[in-house]
């Protein structure tokens, strides 16, 4: 891995979110995680195939898990960021403080 | 999914492990069917499914199941096609045209999510329209078009004696004579409808059975399912008494016995036999309880009596090779050579013979058509209200279209765009209209007169579905033309310009026009013929029937078997008055053997003792009706001259009649009928002479519109019929004092079955309720067409106004005032009303003569009815035009002219 993938928004907010459920993040969590903290309410059709590309890109991976009665024993995918995708996450973290230096004052925000 | 399975991974199906609920079904199927097989697939149906029930599985969480279930089936079905099926360099054109469309489709979707309140109108209308059609259609192909559900049921003729050119049933001798000259036929079958009593059952009941000659069954084509069917051997004098029951009865009463034939039935009295049952859904003209061989009654004196027509009609089946019209032509030679051979009792009587199926709907066949014209009208405003709106649509994306044709989109391609918009639009308003349909055909049913044959055969079926599409595909292609017409005219720089002549969508906007002049010529009609019901329906109840309807209450009884010899009934009559009179909440109370409305179960011919014998075509044919005592003070009819039947009128006193002013005036023009006397029955044959003692008003008796018969009362005393019907007056309402007159009579008799339990207003609705149907049918589709009419008007001068908005600007700034600014608009809007209201007025014209057939009482071109038509018409207009042109007075010359 030479160059970091290009990351848009939400595969940006997608991976974080992975990365904050730690080892448990199958959809139904990352969905609700991505609604709470980001506010975004995203439809199901997105979530997933967004998350099948960050997996072709090979920023995420899954391993299935054995599902409970609440879904009929359907099978769960736990997901976990690579480290490419770790990786992909601080070069656009880089990118985007970079161009932030220098305009706190235009944009006063207050530091976080 | 048995318990077994619960082990497997499964989001399907009853009997799941712990928890039972489960989302909508076909968003689970459509899920199943395009997310990926395994464990991809399954996490992901799994996700929603544990989310669906943490939202508690309600209403609400279902349609977020739908919602989510939609995206990903519409991301993921195409993705699979996409890679399942690598380009293939030879069909690459294909593929790419399939690519476009599906381009187009989705651009479609998103443009009308974008304008939900566009997409509603759109929608509501097509839905109307092709709902509407779908559920008349579904009637017209129930009733009109499909074959009768027997066997090779377009072989199969109907057949019935006229009598002076009005239809009367078989002579039994007649019949007889038929059969062995008739050749056109394979078999040929004599049968009438005779409701029987029922009793030895749980309940005493009257049953709806037909008797029929032994070979009916083989001529209809139906065999038994358990027994056996009728033969010769069922005709013949002094057999015992047998009977077939319908599957529908064997299941019902005698459930569904498997040993049921041999076993006994007792009806009107007398044992019969059941040797058959019928196969499921047996119909003969309609449903029916029981069927009876003419053995027993084949030795009656009356039947054998070639002068008496008692209901009895044939059905015939076509020989090989046989035509309708080769058949009718071989019985009306057979009907000739009878007359010759028998004048005294056939002089003037033919054979008709029509094919069973027309037979059958021949009341209800011109009502259909109407209305199924009517309905095309409808849908026909419906396209025209869509292409209106699409075109007006088109106009404000000329900029979008012009983007796309500078971007390089072809002509042909955007007018796929087009096309494929209108095509997404009928396509989900077809199935609306499939939904609406099955609602409204319920509706549809239930208002359908009482006795509408075939009415348990009409459903939404696959014919049904296929005209919904076929309406929904042609509709899509006459609405989408215009505005892929309009597309395909786009010049990319000419329209970038944004230009603000009206030249540019002058071409669009006289196409609107246009459309709008058909828009209201459809209306037109549609009112017309709204009106013209409304008419009918005014002059029927407003026809003097010659009693009071209201507060009568009216049932039926048979008094059968060999028991009630004359003196028996005679008592029972008494008593039962006396008892239903003395109720409470009855005021009077008489027995009469026919009612009026429903018609007369007893015509005869006459003869008055003092005129001479008019030879037989013209000896008078009266309605005769044994009443009882107090049956003219019951009815409310009015007493002309002489007096009424009273308690002088016993068996033993001198025979007496009372007549109707009709029967009066047409006998004795200009003298008192009082006095005279009169003999039921042929000249020749013996009877009694009867004493006209009264004259009463006239009563209408085969429904309200046919012209009144000549009428003779007879005494119930001196002619006691067996079936009569109860007349009750109540002040109350009277529906509710049914069980107290069933009880008064049950007190007499409780096994005593009372059937036919109606008002005399029941009645009398039942007379009209074909035409009450058309009205209402016609005034719901004439609104519908009216206020889409006035949408389309109202938004084409709307729009007018605001591409002239600098015009008007223009004008208002050089002085031209309001009311100058406000007739110029109005003018403009209402010469297009005028056009379609002349263009309407010449096709109701056109059309009348189909309409007056279903007319009471006005003619299809009442000018009365058209003048209102017209002027509800234009009224309407006047405000759809009004409101847009008063908006245009309202322009500020300075903002229309800065815009510049």
């Amino acid at each position: 891995m030479t160059t970091p993938a290009y990351l848009g928004e939400f595969e940006q907010l997608l991976l974080l979110a992975v990365l904050r459920l730690d080892a448990d993040a199958y959809g139904l969590d990352i969905a609700r995680e991505l609604e709470a903290r980001a506010g975004r309410s995203v439809s199901r059709g997105a979530l997933y195939t967004s998350l099948d590309r960050l997996e072709d890109k090979g920023l995420l991976r899954w391993r299935a898990a054995a599902g409970t009665s609440a879904r009929n024993g359907l099978p769960r995918r736990l997901y976990s960021v690579t480290p490419a995708g770790v990786a992909a996450l601080r070069a656009s973290r880089d990118t985007l403080r970079r161009m932030w230096q220098g305009l706190d004052h235009l944009l006063k925000e207050p530091a976080p | 999914m048995s318990d077994g399975e619960a082990g497997t991974p499964n989001d399907g199906g009853a009997g799941t492990q712990n928890d039972e609920r489960q989302p909508p079904r076909v968003a689970r199927w459509l899920l199943r069917r395009a997310l990926p097989r395994g464990v991809r697939g399954e996490s992901m149906r799994g996700d929603l499914l544990e989310e669906w029930r943490a939202r508690g599985g309600t209403a609400a969480a279902s349609a977020w199941y739908w919602r989510h279930a939609s995206s990903l089936s519409v991301r993921y079905g195409w993705r699979r096609e996409r890679h399942t099926n690598p380009v293939n360099p030879g069909d690459r054109r294909t593929r790419m045209l399939l690519d476009n469309l599906r381009q187009d489709l989705r651009y479609a979707f998103r443009s009308y999510l974008r304008a939900p309140s566009f997409t509603l109108a759109i929608l509501t209308t097509l839905a109307l329209g092709i709902g509407a059609s779908t559920a008349i259609f579904s009637m017209v192909n129930g009733i009109l078009l499909r074959p009768l559900p027997l066997p090779d049921a377009d072989r199969l003729v109907y057949l019935n004696e006229l009598g002076r050119g009005s239809q009367i049933s078989i002579a039994w001798p007649d019949f007889l004579d038929w059969r062995p000259r008739a050749h056109a036929f394979q078999g040929l079958a004599l049968s009438r409808e005779e409701p029987l009593t029922l009793t030895g059952l749980a309940q005493p009941e009257r049953v709806r059975a037909r008797r029929t000659t032994g070979n009916f069954f083989q001529v209809v084509g139906v065999s038994p399912r358990i027994g056996r069917g009728f033969g010769d051997a069922d005709d013949r004098p002094g057999v015992e008494p047998t009977v077939i029951v319908s599957y529908e009865f064997w299941q019902t009463h005698l459930g569904g016995d498997a040993n049921a034939v041999g076993k006994p039935l007792v009806l009107d009295a007398r044992v019969h036999t059941i040797v058959g049952v019928l196969p499921a859904g047996f119909r003969y003209l309609r449903a029916y309880d029981l069927f009876v061989p003419m053995g027993p009654i084949v030795d009656d004196k009356f039947l054998n009596d070639r002068g008496n027509h008692q209901g009895y009609n044939a059905v015939g089946r076509l020989g090989p090779g046989i035509t309708v019209e080769a058949a009718a032509r071989e019985m009306a030679a057979i009907g000739l050579d009878l007359q010759r051979e028998h004048p005294d009792t056939n002089s003037g009587i033919t054979v008709r013979t029509e094919p069973l199926a027309a037979r059958l709907v021949a009341q209800v066949r011109l009502t259909l058509l109407v209305l199924l014209g009517a309905v095309g009208c409808l849908l026909l405003v419906a396209c025209v209200n869509v292409a209106n709106l699409l075109i007006a649509r088109g106009s404000a994306r000329r900029h979008e279209l012009a983007v796309r044709a500078a971007l390089g989109g072809g002509r042909l391609r955007l007018t796929l765009q087009m096309l494929a918009e209108s095509t997404l639009v009928s396509a989900v308003g077809g199935v609306l209209g499939v939904v609406l349909a099955i609602w409204l055909l319920r509706v549809l049913v239930a208002v359908a007169p009482e006795g509408t044959p075939r009415l348990d055969e009409v459903r939404i079926d696959a014919a049904a579905c296929l005209f919904a599409l076929a309406a929904a595909a042609v509709s899509g292609m006459v609405f989408g033309a215009f505005p892929a017409l309009q597309a395909s005219g786009i010049r990319g720089q000419a329209a970038l310009t944004r230009s603000r002549s009206a030249g540019a969508s002058a071409g669009s906007h006289r196409l609107r026009r246009g459309l709008m002049v058909i828009e209201v010529a459809l209306a037109l009609v549609l009112l017309t013929g709204a009106g013209l019901m409304m008419r009918t329906i005014r002059e029927i109840t407003r026809v003097e029937t010659g009693f009071q309807p209201d507060h009568l209450l009216t049932m039926r009884f048979s008094l059968t078997g060999e028991q009630w010899t004359e003196p028996r009934r005679l008592r029972f009559y008494t008593d039962l008055l006396s008892a239903v009179r003395s109720a409470a909440g009855v005021t009077n109370a008489a027995l009469a053997f026919s009612l009026p409305i429903e018609g007369s179960n007893w015509n005869s011919f006459f003869i008055a003792r003092d005129k001479p014998v008019p030879p037989r075509p013209e000896l008078p044919n009266a309605a005769f009706s044994p009443v009882s005592d107090g049956y003219f003070e019951t009815m409310s009819t009015k007493l002309v001259a002489g007096r009424l039947f009273d308690t002088r009128d016993s068996p033993t006193s001198p025979n007496v009649a009372v007549v109707n002013a009709t029967l009066a005036r047409r006998l004795w023009p200009g003298e008192s009928a009082i006095g005279k006397s009169i003999k039921q029955g042929w000249p020749e044959s013996p009877g009694t002479w009867r004493e006209i003692v009264g004259v009463v008003a006239d009563v209408k008796f085969e429904g309200v519109t046919v012209e009144t018969p000549l009428q003779v009362y007879l005494p119930l005393t001196q002619e006691s019929a067996r079936g009569l019907a109860i007349i009750a007056r109540t002040p109350a309402e009277p529906a509710a004092m049914t069980a107290t007159i069933q009880a008064a009579v049950h007190q007499l008799d409780k096994d005593l079955p009372l059937y036919a339990v109606r008002t005399m207003d029941q009645v009398l609705d039942t007379s009209m309720a074909r035409e009450r149907m058309s009205m209402l049918i016609l005034i719901v589709f004439a609104t519908v067409a009216l206020t889409l009419a006035s949408v389309g008007l109202y938004g084409v001068v709307a729009h007018g106004v605001t591409e002239r908005t600098h015009e008007i600007g223009v004008r208002m700034a050089l002085g031209a005032e309001p009311r100058h600014v406000l007739g110029l608009v109005v003018r403009q809007g209402l010469s297009m009303a005028l056009i379609g209201t002349a263009i309407g007025v010449a096709g109701a014209m056109a059309l009348s003569r189909t309409v007056q057939g279903l007319l009471f009482g006005v003619t299809a071109t009442d000018p009365a009815t058209f003048a209102a038509v017209i002027a509800m018409l234009l009224g309407v207009a006047l405000v759809a035009c009004y409101v847009p042109a008063w908006r245009a007075t309202r322009v500020d010359p300075t903002t229309a002219l800065r815009a510049e």
